[in-house]
């Protein structure tokens, strides 16, 4: 899958290697920023959601780092507590914090949690147990005013929490200069994600989920991303990486260590070419408007369109999709879901009809966990899948 | 020239030739499923190439298929058995639109569109519930032979509710329904009917006829009634459901270069 490393191309990888190579050390980077950072007094705080603004952390002063889980080696621990049939990325992260098997878990000085799905929700109490939290409440209308205002009152008391627990004042200035760097972020990981619209683009949808960091805001990773930007534009694209079914992947994240069935795809003949979900595109398509009276709504306005499940109804997502469709062309769309994550697995009859209706392409549903037993199985129906698009023509 | 098909299933490895202009059969051959699945398909497949007077240099190309179709490593290529049972269906029925595959540890239900190319498919996921593997299980438990399940089943006058979700708790609840005194016809007929709504709630409620009937389940008597009730639709058997896979396999060597 990564052609870029093969035999053939020994010869010139020393000089040429990929961009997303540079990515290879960014845990341990991320945690070597972070000691440092700790050791000059600044904070670390820990979110496990894209609905919980990194913005009014960085206007703290604070490092947001996300500490999703996405290995099954803590699952095992997780369930001596939690229910076995739940989602493994809630087991994950609960399965560190029971092992103290996350050193970025454990150097938190405050975790940021949210009320987005129950069992996200329910498992925060039982983290909260060990670990200081603040929890947000994130409405679920996302067309409502007074929803919205809801949101607004809840990231204000964020603002507080950060405020009083750090002994810091939080301007709105600060607040701004947090919108300026997250919007950096953003403008730079999207563009690399565009390179993907390519007909034949430079590189693997597992290298560009690679290409992203634990802690964001990092200096480092803004040179990174810059020069890997530069690199894409400069090079010619290698064809081996751009040969295969263009797959669009929705539905739920693929945390730091759970991108087996992305590489189910690409292992058999695929190339996700989008990734309509929070480790993709969803969270970095809306910038917040820096230039406003009051940056705090501006922030809450922008991070309430984010079209997650959870939301009712969800009609953002089923456009984007759209959107994404006609911008990155796939030949198909394969939604994951992970097990017991009800949202996403009920709007996934939605995403089903809409996709072999509107967009008339095929559509198929994964839903597994972090456990490999079921991989053949799911290169079976992957594979069927690109016979169908192939015999489409 | 022949063209071969392999398929090579969890429970039986399966072997088509066919002419390759006619598209006509010219042998098939069923063995059992083993540890050493390799040398089983090679050696079948010698077999069956013997059997219909021809050798090895007799075969232009050949395709595998099934859940052992990597390691089967004699065949040219492989295809997934979604295309191949679609292929095999599309040569003996042209006008059939859906296709239900139970297999040994699979259930497939399949849409196929007008030129017999898949639409879309469904497969059932970690458990095993709606497959094969649960009639071994009742079977066994019953001491009952595989293929007098159906006769069994006919004999029931109120079929239990089974419920469970995994062979193995299904298992329990066997044994429960039994020591209650439930009737081993009733528990065989219940277990039918419990593998037909799973695999209907595959359609996704939308069944377009004909419904075409393959796998080796589709020969145990009493499966394809349970299927149509299920579905409240006319169900074909496949001719020789064991071989579509195989069948299709050869059928898409043949159309390769």
């Amino acid at each position: 899958m990564n052609t870029c490393c093969s035999a053939d191309h020994a010869a010139n990888a020393a000089a040429a290697a990929h961009p997303a190579d540079a990515f290879h050390d960014m845990v341990q980077r991320c945690y070597d920023y972070a000691t440092e950072q700790k050791a000059l007094g600044r904070k670390l705080v820990g979110i496990m959601c894209e609905y919980t603004p990194r913005e009014i952390i960085m206007a703290a002063n604070a490092m947001p780092v996300c500490l999703c889980g996405g290995s099954v080696d803590m699952i095992p621990a997780a369930e001596q507590t939690l229910p076995s049939n739940l989602c493994p990325l809630i087991k994950s992260t609960f399965g560190y914090g029971v092992k103290k098997a996350n050193p970025f878990l454990e150097m938190a000085d405050l975790l940021v949690a949210e009320t987005t799905c129950d069992g996200k929700k329910k498992m925060y109490e039982l983290l909260r147990e060990t670990y200081p939290m603040h929890v947000l409440e994130l409405p679920q209308k996302p067309d409502n005013a007074t929803a919205l205002e809801h949101w607004i009152t809840e990231l204000r008391q964020l603002k507080q929490e950060l405020e009083t627990r750090f002994d810091v004042t939080i301007t709105d200035d600060d607040l701004r200069n947090g919108i300026q760097l997250m919007n950096r972020e953003r403008a730079l990981r999207r563009e690399l994600a565009g390179v993907m619209k390519q007909d034949a683009p430079p590189m693997t949808g597992r290298q560009l989920l690679e290409m992203k960091s634990l802690i964001s805001g990092l200096p480092h990773d803004f040179s990174l991303y810059e020069e890997a930007i530069d690199v894409f534009k400069r090079q010619p694209p290698e064809q081996e990486n751009t040969s295969g079914v263009r797959v669009l992947l929705t539905g739920v994240p693929l945390p730091h260590g759970a991108e087996r069935v992305m590489d189910i795809i690409e292992d058999s003949g695929g190339l996700v070419v989008c990734q309509e979900n929070c480790t993709g595109l969803k969270p970095l398509l809306e910038d917040v408007d820096p230039n406003t009276a009051d940056p705090l709504r501006a922030i809450a306005e922008t991070y309430f369109h984010l079209p997650c499940s959870v939301m009712t109804p969800n009609t953002r997502r089923m456009e984007l999709l759209k959107q994404l469709n006609g911008e990155y062309r796939p030949q198909c769309v394969i939604e994951l879901i992970w097990q017991a994550c009800l949202t996403y697995d009920v709007e996934s009859a939605k995403v089903k009809a809409m996709v072999e209706q509107e967009l008339g392409i095929p559509y198929l549903r994964i839903e597994t966990d972090y456990s490999p037993s079921d991989s053949a199985r799911i290169a079976v129906r992957v594979q069927a899948l690109f016979e169908t698009v192939a015999a489409r023509g | 020239m022949i063209c071969a098909g392999i398929d090579a299933g969890s429970r039986a490895i399966k072997v088509v030739l066919i002419d390759d202009r006619a598209l006509t059969v010219a042998g098939s051959g069923i063995v059992a499923q083993g540890v050493h699945q390799k040398e089983l398909a090679a050696e079948l497949l010698n077999q069956t190439l013997k059997e219909a007077g021809a050798t090895h240099h007799d075969i232009r190309n050949s395709v595998a298929t099934g859940y052992g179709r990597n390691t089967v490593a004699l065949a040219d290529t492989t295809i997934t058995e979604i295309t191949c049972h679609a292929r095999g269906v599309h040569h003996q029925q042209p006008e059939a639109r859906t296709v239900i595959d139970i297999g040994g540890q699979d259930s497939k239900l399949l849409h196929l569109s007008e030129n017999g190319h898949v639409r879309d498919f469904a497969m059932n996921d970690r458990c095993a519930a709606g497959t094969g593997r649960f009639l071994e299980v009742v079977s066994e438990q019953l001491e009952v032979a595989l293929i007098d399940i159906g006769a069994l089943a006919a004999k029931a006058d109120a079929p239990a509710s089974i419920s469970s979700m995994c062979v193995v708790f299904a298992e329990t609840e066997i044994i429960g329904l039994l020591a209650a005194g439930e009737s081993p016809e009733n528990i065989v007929a219940g277990v039918q009917a419990s593998i037909a709504t799973r695999t209907a709630a595959m359609s996704g409620g939308r069944v377009n006829g004909p419904i075409v009937f393959t796998g080796g389940v589709a020969m145990i008597p009493g499966m394809a009634e349970a299927l149509e009730v299920a579905l409240g639709d006319r169900i074909t058997i496949a001719d020789k459901p064991q071989l579509t896979g195989a069948l299709g396999a050869a059928l898409l060597a043949a159309e390769q270069q």
